[in-house]
């Protein structure tokens, strides 16, 4: 098999299409019927087993959701009467609602910029090839194998009012220590810290791959042109790294805005105005106040402020593409 | 010619999934025996689920017709969540334990049976055999809706040697009660003279439970409970709520107990004996007796002029069962008289049993300290009835949030008595979500 | 060197995803003429030092506490050693409870199960959306990837109900099968195999091999880098998930790690040095298999978020 390909790549490309397919393999037009049918069940072989996940694990609790929001079904398997909008117009005039999407969105914020800047760099930085790449590998990337408990138990630990090592290390400088996860605002602060902490690892992979990628041409010839270290960072390496920014951005905020692990394991199973994400507001209403119906309306209007946010995230991108 | 990794992974991957699926076969219980099996859930874990699984031991090994199985499930709202859906899909536990306070909101979702009292009373259970806050709080429309395993009250340790040296002891070796605010903060910071640290040990910070507990322990001393009427207005006193967050406060200064205690740090304080008194739950008088602190028990005085113990209880709940097995059953009665009747057991993990014929025996009367708190049996107050409250709750939760920072700044108590109306209130106008319609499902 | 996998370089300037490798920064990254130990560097490297040391210092400070008796690490303090010295009696603690080892074991074989089934199916639906032809096959594509969007947590409560339907909750399957969906794996790996050339299968297929068999015996082969970087991703993702194992498990015999070590935490009677040793242990066998796979894993995950470009 070997030999075929070497002598094939050795000959240059020759594409072979075979009538009643294109260049790449797929077929274009049915030769006879009994071909494309045979076709069609050959796809769906392919298909079928992640359609049938798909189907049952997505589509099916999606649109059984979007019923369930409109009942009054209650986790102890009383109500499910039909009650039309009446969930969503709790929810829409519901101030825990709107608090949750504002912590959830606040949360955003503060975590995006730190998780991209620290990010690069780090990767920067890691990218001079100093010695000791696997220490500083293993120190940046090692949070993000951690599971959310983990994450949650240390920095729960550090973060203990009386006697934890973030408050003794304020005492020893001489500032008043800090409620860090029962002060309002605080708390969502606290828990963006251990989040940054946990997941920049990944971002910084992202980053250190793609510094791999720009050709060291480009930084000899622009330091013959004269260019001193500083002017080829910002002319040459932050410019490149548009693309896998706006990756690690769109990746970020999706992941931001689903948060609840580490939030919902730090509070340790309560909850604050200043802190509580609205996934957890809807595990709450859901499993916690046994509204399902209630739960599933606020699943569906999170829902569609996402479809917002990442259809309005892919027209950003698409025109910054399409003029850089 | 197929990759040699994915072989080895997808060999490998097939080993666990094959010994997952022995597991899970050798899982299923034996088929044919003799023996029913009862499916008991609980929330005790810890020494607790340790005291109870000796408890279960005993009933198993008495009985050879049936085998009680039990499943431990994490405290809080999770277990109550998991038990409402258990119930929904048909496939609830047998036996189950719930706290007390938590039933009300339980019985009109349909998700619990009655205890049938005759079946009860020919086991040796009736109530005679309870107190009655303990009975009161057990029964729901007239019905008895669980069966009360303890009281586990929030309770005063206090660490006799370091309480004598501080001059707070009585005559009799045992803590003095005062009856005023002013004399007990006294109290604490002679107490505080002697440790160099803090007085008294409470963990109360971010965790609304521990706030609950002692707030309303001492609104309580006052004389009254809140009332709770559905579909109506909340009934409390705003001079004793304020009142109240204001000693409280006064507490947290930093003198007497330390302004940012959480309930671990609470217990470890107090375990290594750097404070004299500690305000928790009766569960943590085995730690602390492991730990070799020379205790003493007993309720939190009465500052406020009367006595109010904040108590809740581990009751038997049926979980409902649409055709329950006669005989399963009736070994499910059988199980709770039996674990009632050796609840001296569960004396030793600090709670005081429910069952009076337990507590009236001598040999209750010898445990030390539990004997010193026993009469908190008579002034036990429970969480005001409604389907929002009770231990674990959200309810809970919110109150710290609405108290917390009242607490903390030491002001802002008329601004909290506000919010906490309006929550009240807000709850008491929306309907049981176990029973939105209001009928049984 | 598999060069029969290259991708094209299309006009947006995609990467060769096969072999992006960042394990491989070269030593002599720096401008011609700069000495190797000038003082930018010097800089560089405490600067890196200092925030290397800054992300370390919790896991340390959670290993230091973990060695401590209860009473240290209960009185607060920055020591690293406590008055009582270092003890491992907190861990002797836990292994002496054994649910640990169950919770790891689940975890583990858990993980890798629905590894296995997530890289199969992504990558059979993943090559029937790049290479067949067939009805339907747009809309399909797209519905998938416009699935990314829905959070798994929106779902969370229909599925809970389909599991009571099918009396899958407290099960291991009712665990592992909803896992097994994830979109981008789908749209990564149909890239993938959008850059291999035809050419490659014809000549099985002219030997008369069906779509089947092309598909083991050749496209798979080549995607060995994409699957090994998938996989890994794959199983870090599902050996970290929380919330769908928390609310599916209730048996404490089938709970995986992350959410057996979340009822230490709601237990009462908290002792730090052993809910700092659990954590330790519970972080071992990942951090374990990534000192000796190191390299492998950190191409994986590159290569997956990259792909995802």
């Amino acid at each position: 098999m070997t030999d075929v390909m070497a002598s094939r790549s050795a000959a240059g490309p020759e594409p072979k299409v075979t009538p009643g397919e294109d260049s790449k393999g797929r077929r274009t037009s049915p030769t006879r019927g009994q071909a494309s049918r045979r076709g069609q069940l050959v796809a769906w072989a392919f298909l079928g087993p992640f359609m049938a996940a798909f189907l049952l694990f997505v589509i099916w609790p999606l649109i059984h959701g979007l019923y369930l929001s409109l009942t009054d079904q209650s986790l102890t398997g009383a109500g499910g009467s039909f009650i039309g909008l009446e969930n969503y117009s709790e929810a829409l005039s519901d101030p825990v609602m709107w608090s949750s999407i504002g912590n959830t969105v606040w949360f955003t914020l503060i975590t995006t910029v730190p998780l991209v800047l620290l990010a690069l760099i780090m990767a920067l930085l890691v990218n001079t090839g100093l010695p000791g790449q696997w220490l500083w590998r293993l120190s940046f990337f090692m949070p993000f194998l951690l599971a959310s408990t983990v994450i949650s138990q240390i920095w729960v630990w550090i973060f203990n009012p009386q006697i934890g090592a973030a408050n003794e290390i304020l005492s020893a400088i001489g500032i008043e220590p800090i409620a860090w996860l029962q002060t309002a605002h605080i708390d969502l602060i606290s828990i963006a810290i251990a989040t940054i902490w946990w997941t920049v690892g990944f971002n910084f992979l992202l980053y250190l791959a793609a510094l791999q990628n720009i050709p060291d041409l480009q930084y000899e010839a622009a330091a013959v042109d004269g260019a001193g270290r500083w002017r080829q960072l910002f002319s040459i390496t932050i410019p490149q790294l548009g693309p896998v920014t706006g990756v690690i951005l769109v990746l970020q905020m999706l992941a931001s805005l689903k948060l609840f692990d580490q939030a919902y394991q730090m509070m340790e199973g309560g909850s604050s105005e200043t802190s509580r994400p609205i996934v957890q507001y809807i595990f709450e209403a859901g499993f916690v106040g046994y509204r399902f119906g209630y739960a599933s309306a606020i699943s569906y209007i999170f829902f569609v402020l996402i479809l917002i946010v990442g259809i309005f995230q892919m027209v950003v991108l698409r025109s910054r593409k399409g003029n850089s | 010619m197929i990759d040699k990794r994915i072989n080895r992974r997808s060999v490998l991957a097939g080993g666990f999934a094959t010994a997952g699926l022995a597991a899970l076969v050798g899982c299923t219980p034996a088929q044919g025996s003799q023996t029913t099996t009862l499916q008991f859930w609980h929330l005790l874990s810890g020494g607790d689920g340790i005291t109870m699984q000796g408890m279960i031991d005993g009933v198993n090994a008495a009985h050879g017709g049936f085998h009680v199985r039990p499943t431990v499930l994490a405290w809080g709202a999770p277990y109550y969540t998991k038990l409402a859906m258990a119930g929904a899909g048909g496939r609830a536990p047998d036996l189950a334990v719930m706290h007390s306070s938590r039933v009300p909101g339980y019985v009109p979702g349909g998700l619990l049976d009655p205890w049938d009292l005759n079946q009860l009373t020919e086991l040796g259970v009736s109530e005679s055999t309870f107190t009655d806050p303990v009975w009161n709080s057990s029964v729901v429309d007239g019905e008895l809706y669980s069966v009360a395993l303890d009281a586990h009250p929030f309770i005063a340790l206090y660490n006799t040697e370091i309480c004598e040296e501080a001059g707070v002891l009585n005559s009799d070796g045992q803590l003095m009660r005062p009856t005023n605010p002013e004399d007990f903060l006294e109290m604490g910071r002679e107490i505080a003279g002697v440790t160099g640290t803090y007085g008294l040990s409470y963990g109360f910070i971010g965790d609304g439970n521990q706030m609950w507990r002692l707030f309303y322990t001492l609104y309580c001393q006052h004389g009254q409970q809140m009332t709770f009427p559905p579909g109506g207005t909340v009934e409390v006193d705003g001079d004793a709520f304020t009142t109240v967050l204001e000693f409280m406060h006064q507490l947290v200064d930093g003198e007497v107990a330390s302004p940012r205690g959480t309930i671990d740090a609470a217990v470890a304080e107090f375990a290594a004996q750097r404070t004299g008194i500690h305000f928790t739950g009766v569960w943590e008088l085995p730690p602390m007796q492991e730990a070799g602190v020379p205790l003493g028990a007993t309720m939190i005085p009465p500052i406020f002029g009367n006595e109010a113990v904040y108590a809740d209880s581990h009751s038997f709940v049926l979980p409902h069962q649409a055709n329950p097995d006669e005989q399963m059953r009736r070994d499910t009665y059988t199980v709770v008289a039996e674990l009632l009747k050796n609840s001296i057991t569960w004396a030793g993990a600090g709670h005081i049993p429910a069952y009076l014929p337990v507590t009236e025996n001598e040999d209750y009367a010898e445990l030390t300290p539990q004997a010193e708190y026993a009469e908190a049996a008579d002034y036990l107050v429970y969480d005001p009835v409604a389907w929002f409250t009770g231990s674990g709750s959200n309810f809970v939760q919110q109150f710290g949030q609405i108290v917390g920072s009242a607490i903390t700044s030491g002001s802002g108590y008329d601004q909290a008595l506000e919010e906490f109306r309006r929550y009240v209130n807000n709850l008491l106008a929306q309907p049981n979500p176990a029973n939105p319609q209001g009928g049984r499902s | 060197m598999s060069s029969t996998a290259t991708a094209t370089r299309t006009d947006d300037a995609q990467v060769n995803i096969a072999e992006v490798d960042v394990t491989k920064v070269r030593r002599t990254n720096r401008m011609p003429g700069e000495k190797p130990l000038g003082l930018a560097r010097i800089l560089a490297f405490l600067a890196l030092g200092f925030i290397a040391l800054l992300w370390l210092l919790p896991m340390l400070w959670a290993i230091v506490t973990s060695f401590k008796t209860e009473t240290d690490a209960a009185s607060g303090g920055l020591e690293l050693i406590g008055p009582n010295g270092v003890t491992t009696q907190a861990y002797e603690a836990i292994l002496a409870e054994g649910n640990v080892y169950v919770w790891a074991l689940n975890s583990l074989w858990t993980s890798a199960v629905i590894t296995l089934i997530t890289v199969t199916i992504s990558a059979l639906a993943a090559y029937a959306f790049s290479r067949l032809d067939f009805k339907g096959s747009r809309w399909i594509f797209l519905a998938i990837i416009a699935s990314i969007i829905v959070p798994p947590q929106a779902l969370i409560i229909p599925l809970y109900y389909q599991m009571l339907t099918f009396n899958m909750v407290d099960t291991y399957w009712g665990l592992i099968l909803p896992q097994v969906v994830m979109a981008p794996i789908i749209f990564i790996l149909k890239k993938f195999f959008d850059a291999v050339p035809a050419e490659l299968e014809d000549a099985a297929r002219v030997d008369g091999a069906g779509r089947l068999r092309v598909f083991f015996s050749v496209v798979l082969p080549l995607s060995r880098p994409i699957l090994g970087a998938v996989s890994i991703f794959v199983f870090i993702q599902a050996w970290n998930n929380f919330l769908w194992p928390f609310l599916i498990i209730n048996d404490t015999t089938l709970m995986t790690l992350p959410v057996g070590l979340q009822t230490v935490l709601s237990a009462y009677g908290i002792q730090y040095s052993q809910v700092m040793a659990q954590a330790v242990l519970a972080a071992l066998p990942l951090v374990i298999v990534f000192l000796f796979y190191q390299r492998q894993i950190v191409k994986g995950v590159a290569t997956t978020g990259f792909g995802g470009q």
